[in-house]
């Protein structure tokens, strides 16, 4: 086994300092001179035909500048008009409660919100529909207008699938689908011993990061440039749609993505086209900052999804046959993860026979975005249950039958792409040897209460983009990298790990930065567990690079040929020969001092997409469920997660913790809530309950290691698995302890209660 | 009547845009502004005193991403009147690194890797100091109700419960 | 159907109003009753300031309390009882060691409240005042037949806590009127009290059910006096009074106090809202005062 110096090696976040001290600037801590605080006006239906809007009184109103509403933005080519970004403010119809109608721009955020009061919108109230059920049946009313043709710029940046959903020609609340086959269903469940059929359910949920969304935008109208600091995931895309939206050429348009407070698949493209829009109609900086209650009813959540699922095995626990039917809630612009649930629901296991059939519907909620690994918890609620239902039914070890039928590589997707190598297996191992689950049947319960053990698993296929970066050499041989990926997993500081053992040097000769969208080399959306994946390759690309210009200097310096060089401890020398040798450092004065014989060292990389590679996970959950109260507590969890080679085990078991905390929120408490009218309810974070500190165990790390084929080092993304099995594994540990299972996430008290037969 | 609330002669009469003066002690320096009295303590610090560590996360007391410490008391600013802290002493995050070194706090923050995106830390740090300022040596679950008014949706709190806990050390 | 509307949702920021900072209860009750109905009275603010931020609430005056230095502090009174100034902090009233030792559900509730940063603003007269079937401290004051103390314009009168509410967020104070303290009388020995709540989150979560029960024990061991009160179970908190005589003058038992829950439940109208159902409301309530009068006994045999 290669050893390595600085990758592999856990090390602090390389931004931290700012971080704890409180200096680093996040987009609402942007403030510029006569700037411009927007205040959205939203709907209060969910489906509605905007009779008129008069916005006379609330003009007057001090401290106002402008009002905006749809009659005053650009016009947009129709083809977009399918993608929530484009539809800034409502113009004919408002689709979902909460859809922003105008926007009102005043000196300060009060009187914004003072005037947002005084606008007169009247509207008339059309049928809504809310339930992905209820909209597919013939009978329901259309959640809208017909989108017209499905643009999916935002959801290829999370998971690169070669399969393209279906678009339904007839007018139908179901916009697209995608089916899946292999061998032959009932055959398989002929063989079955066992077939277990259920409907599960899981709730739409909130991404939860803790910055609601937040833009400021200014436009000079003289030079015709742009500015937009935002809190973006991908800087690049953000300029690549508002320049393809407003037609501006690239070149004048600077998106600098602010530190991020979280984004989680939810903070791509949201805000940033109505503030561009908003500053260049009124050529003033603009701020548009959410409250909580916005981003909660009006940004774009995780859809809600209805899983119809029937699974078969035999007695020696082999499975057999799957067939299933998966409908996600778009809400009311298309955009549901399809594609990806199609393929993870038959993905983990090796079913011989299967029929899949996904489907994404639209109903007058608020649209969906993406989420960590968008789609899988959903999916993975199903399988994983249903796979201990069956092993528990046949009364074989839940772990056991799952490392019988797991995919290894070469086998085929439901898509017959076939993975490369994977670490399935060695996930569920690392949590079989856990003490988690090896004293499952030891520890004895609270009294009152009984306590419970649960194992799911979960995969993320992955997501592929083409990324550049540049390395260079300064005059004190310190080296400067410069890419364009926003940083939210702690990429930066695996980036000077890369550069720091490419080159042999100490870390702190390394600074990383994050360029914005006119200095840094091109990068894709930090989403879909990629950024390390792809621009780790090309920042390795770029040290290689300085690496082998360095080498040329010195062979040249040191008259001798590239091949007799050796590079030690920052002195590069023939053969090891201390007289014929050269610092480091002396190389850095000689390519950049005044008269310098040498060029600057700049070290470019530049990769495109190549091979995905897939991250697994398993988890293992122990809970104590009050038998009265249906109350379920997490006692200690455990995570496995395939890191392919951590680069950074710091960050990997952060990003580890991290997703499985999301996956308990979505087990016990996550759940939008509307009212019969399609208003949310809980719209604070009181009632939407993201678990606290107290809520949550301890949270054990297990770190896999299977190399992928084209990572860095092996590495493959790391970002999206944990969030996956949480759900499947809490149900999984409640069915353990109490018997009973629940079928639809998150497993309240009272759904537990219910599902007891108590209520 | 304190005296220090109102600029005004007969306060009783103030006009509803009258402003008023308060005084801060804000990380051991006294900072004096004239504000709207419907300005939270979060605004003001932020927006006049430009301290901008402290963040806004939800503006209902249910994040803790806004949490200060005032009279030696950890509170969320996003509930507090700007005036109602008149004349207090008032420590924010931008306060807690003395002399050009970080507290012990920041430093296993850092160390300990239970920083990721950074917006709760701010106001888990105060938590956590104002936690140690007057239990040295908390137990783990002392730390975890400490810091359970305080979200953070990218850690799962483990590490940062590691943190403060080795920051007690 | 045409529909004229105008809504605002959750604005974070508060409209402009008039602060004043009195010093005195009697400067507070003559600003209250000079600025009328626009104006309001400010405790800790972590409801008013949530309400002014997100629901409408529009005072035309604040009138905060902070600088009253008379209203903050808990003292023994020479009849044996506690007397709470209503500026108490919650996390003063949850670790203040006579509430603690005597008035164990009274501690219970302040501790549970919020989070360390709520009950370091949150006051006791807010959390009263603010009449939310909810408020933590609301059903152990009832237990205790704690009563409130409260200025007016004309002069100071007192009124038994569970009087003070009137509906969900409405009390019987009359305009200009300040609760100054609470008033809780001596406890007899072998008494036991508790509070217990349910919240799907373990903090950070308002009461789905309150239950708070007071337990004093006869000589022989049979149940003296019972009081039991229940929260976010009805308009307003409620005594569970057919459940408090069942157990008046019984031995106590397992059977004993299940019976009491059951008496309890018939007690409350709960509903339903983001919260929970009506009927999980309905059961939780004789599940939880069966074991709030478990955890009461065990506290007045101690
Ligand atoms: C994050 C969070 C969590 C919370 N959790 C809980 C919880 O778990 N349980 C719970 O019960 N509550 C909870 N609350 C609500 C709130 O904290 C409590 O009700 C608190 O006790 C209110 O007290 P305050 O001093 O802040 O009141 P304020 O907001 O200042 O005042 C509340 C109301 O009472 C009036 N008032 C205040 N003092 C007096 C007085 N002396 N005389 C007459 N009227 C007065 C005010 O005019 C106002 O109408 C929570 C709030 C937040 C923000
Ligand atoms: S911003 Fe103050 S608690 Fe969330
Ligand atoms: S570090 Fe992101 S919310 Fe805590």
């Amino acid at each position: 086994m290669t050893t390595y110096t600085t990758v592999g090696k856990p090390i602090p976040r390389v931004e931290g300092t700012h971080k704890v001290t409180g200096n680093s600037t996040y987009a609402a801590d942007v403030q510029l001179p006569g700037m411009l605080h927007c205040k959205l006006l939203r709907s209060p239906y969910a489906h509605a035909k905007i009779v008129s809007i008069d916005t006379t009184k609330a003009a007057a109103h001090a401290g106002v500048e402008r009002i905006v509403t749809a009659d005053d933005l650009p016009e947009f080519e129709a083809r977009y008009m399918s993608n929530r970004a484009y539809n800034l403010l409502a113009g004919e119809e408002v689709v979902f409660h909460g859809q922003p109608v105008a926007a009102v721009l005043a000196t300060d955020a009060t009187a914004a919100e003072e005037a947002l009061e005084l606008i007169d919108a009247v509207y008339e109230e059309l049928p809504a529909v809310f339930d992905p059920l209820d909209a597919m049946r013939d009978d329901a009313p259309p959640a809208r207008a017909p989108v017209g043709e499905i643009d999916r710029s935002e959801s290829k940046g999370h998971v690169t699938v070669e399969v393209e959903e279906e678009q339904s020609d007839k007018p139908s609340n179901v916009v697209s689908q995608t089916k899946f086959s292999r061998g032959d269903v009932e055959a398989g469940f002929a063989e079955s011993d066992v077939v277990v059929e259920r409907t599960w359910r899981s709730a739409m949920m909130h991404q939860g990061y803790i910055e609601p969304h937040a833009t400021v935008a200014s436009y000079d109208p003289i030079s015709e440039e742009l500015t937009i600091w935002t809190a973006t995931q991908g800087q690049f895309f953000v300029r690549d749609q508002i320049s393809r939206m407003l037609r501006i050429p690239e070149t004048k348009i600077r998106v600098i993505g602010t530190e991020l407070g979280g984004g989680f698949g939810g903070k791509i493209f949201l805000t940033q086209s109505l503030a561009a829009v908003l500053t260049r109609i009124t050529s003033r900086p603009v701020k548009l900052v959410f409250s909580r209650s916005d981003d909660l009813v009006g940004a774009n959540p995780a859809g809600q999804c209805v899983v119809d699922l029937k699974t078969g095995m035999k007695n020696d626990g082999t499975v057999t046959a799957l067939q299933t039917k998966v409908i996600y809630n778009s809400g009311a612009y298309p955009g549901a993860p399809v594609v990806i649930g199609a393929i993870l629901i038959g993905g983990y296991y090796k079913f011989p026979n299967l029929e899949i059939e996904a489907c994404e519907v639209l109903t007058n909620k608020v649209s969906v975005g993406a989420i960590r690994a968008p789609g899988a918890h959903n999916v993975t609620l199903a399988i994983e249950s249903q796979m201990d239902m069956m092993a528990r039914e046949l009364e074989r070890d839940p772990l056991d039958v799952r490392m019988q039928n797991a995919v290894e590589a070469g086998d085929e997707m439901p898509s017959k792409a076939v993975y490369s190598s994977i670490g399935l297996k060695e996930c569920l191992k690392a949590v079989q040897d856990s003490e988690i689950w090896r004293d499952r049947n030891e520890r004895p319960a609270t009294p009152g209460k009984r306590r419970g053990v649960g194992i799911a698993v979960g995969g993320w296929l992955g997501g592929l983009q083409p990324a550049g970066a540049h390395v260079e050499l300064n005059g004190d041989g310190t080296l400067n990298v410069i890419v364009g990926s926003n940083d939210i997993t702690g990429t930066n500081t695996s980036f000077a790990q890369i550069v720091a053992e490419e080159l042999a040097v100490p870390l702190d000769m390394v600074n990383v930065v994050t360029g914005d969208t006119k200095t840094a080399p091109f990068a894709g959306m930090s989403a879909g567990s990629k950024t390390l994946f792809t621009v780790g390759r090309a920042v390795k690309a770029a040290a290689e690079d300085v690496r082998s210009q360095l080498l040329g200097v010195a062979a040249e310096r040191l008259q001798a040929k590239v091949e007799e060089l050796e590079w030690k401890d920052g002195v590069i020398s023939v053969g090891g020969d201390a007289e014929k040798s050269i610092k480091f450092r002396q190389l850095a004065g000689i390519t950049t001092g005044f008269g310098a014989q040498y060029p600057p060292v700049i070290g470019r990389g530049a990769i495109s997409a190549r091979q995905q590679a897939p991250g697994f996970t398993a988890q293992v959950a122990e809970v104590e469920v009050d038998e009265e109260t249906g109350e379920v507590t997490l006692l200690r969890w455990g995570i496995a997660q395939d890191a392919g080679f951590a680069i950074n085990p710091l960050s990997v078991a952060g990003q580890m913790q991290g997703g499985a905390t999301q996956g308990m929120g979505i087990a016990l408490w996550e759940e939008m809530l509307h009212d019969e009218g399609g208003r949310l309810i809980n719209d604070g974070l009181l009632d939407y309950r993201m678990p606290t500190a107290l809520d949550v165990p301890n949270i054990e790390t297990y770190i896999v290691e299977v190399p992928s084929e084209d990572g860095p080092y092996g590495a493959r993304g790391v970002g999206e698995p944990s969030i996956i099995p949480g759900a499947a594994a809490v149900g999984n540990a409640i069915e353990d302890a109490i018997g009973v299972r629940v079928a639809e996430a998150p497993f309240t008290p009272e759904r537990i209660l219910r599902a007891m037969g108590k209520i | 009547m304190t005296t220090a609330e109102t600029t005004t002669e007969t306060p009783r009469e103030a006009s509803a845009l009258e402003k008023v003066t308060v005084r801060y002690t804000i990380n051991g320096e006294q900072r004096e502004v004239e504000i709207a009295p419907n300005r939270t303590l979060l605004e003001v610090v932020r927006d006049e005193l430009r301290l901008t560590g402290a963040k806004e996360g939800c503006g209902t007391g249910d994040c803790g991403a806004c949490s200060m410490i005032v009279d030696g008391k950890l509170i969320t600013s996003c509930l507090m009147l700007a005036p109602q802290a008149d004349g207090s002493e008032i420590t924010t995050i931008e306060g807690v690194a003395q002399d050009g070194k970080l507290h012990p706090l920041q430093q296993q923050f850092i160390d300990h890797g239970a920083v990721q995106c950074g917006f709760c830390i701010p106001g888990m740090i105060l938590a956590g100091k104002a936690l140690l300022d007057s239990n040295p040596a908390p137990s783990e679950l002392e730390i975890r109700e400490a810091i359970a008014g305080n979200l953070c949706r990218c850690t799962g709190y483990t590490k940062i419960v590691e943190a403060i806990a080795a920051a007690a050390d | 159907m045409r529909v004229r509307i105008r809504v605002r949702y959750n604005a974070p920021h508060m409209r402009r109003f008039d602060y004043f900072a009195p010093t005195s209860v009697e400067e507070a009750v003559s600003l209250l009753q000079e600025r009328g109905d626009g104006a309001r009275l400010l405790a800790g603010g972590t409801d008013l300031l949530v309400q002014m931020k997100e629901a409408g609430v529009h005072p035309s005056a604040v009138v905060s309390l902070h600088a009253v230095d008379e209203l903050r502090g808990i003292s023994d009174e020479s009849d044996g009882g506690l007397r709470i100034g209503a500026r108490t902090l919650m996390n003063d009233v949850a670790a203040h060691e006579t509430v603690r030792g005597a008035y164990t559900a009274l501690a219970e509730g302040a501790g549970v409240l919020g989070s360390t940063q709520t009950r370091n603003m949150a006051t006791i007269g807010g959390n009263i005042a603010n009449a939310a079937p909810s408020a933590d401290t609301a059903p152990p004051l009832a237990v205790f037949d704690a009563e409130a103390e409260i200025a007016g314009p004309g002069g100071t009168r007192t009124l038994p806590v569970i009087e003070l509410f009137s509906g969900p967020g409405s009390t019987t104070l009359e305009t200009a009127e300040v609760i100054t303290a609470f008033r809780l009388p001596a406890v007899p020995d072998h008494t036991g009290s508790a509070y217990q709540r349910h919240t799907p989150r373990k903090t950070m979560d308002i009461a789905t059910v309150g239950v708070s029960v007071k337990l004093t024990l006869a000589d022989d061991g049979s149940i003296g006096d019972a009081a039991i009160c229940l929260g976010a179970v009805a308009p307003t908190v409620i005594r569970a009074g057919e459940a408090e005589r069942a157990l008046a003058g019984e031995t106590p038992s397992d059977e004993l106090f299940a019976s009491a829950g059951e008496l309890a439940q018939a007690a409350a109208s709960p509903i339903s809202d983001v919260r929970g159902s009506a009927e999980f409301r309905r059961y939780l309530i004789g599940v939880m005062t069966r074991r709030c009068l478990g955890i009461a006994l065990e506290r007045a045999q101690a």
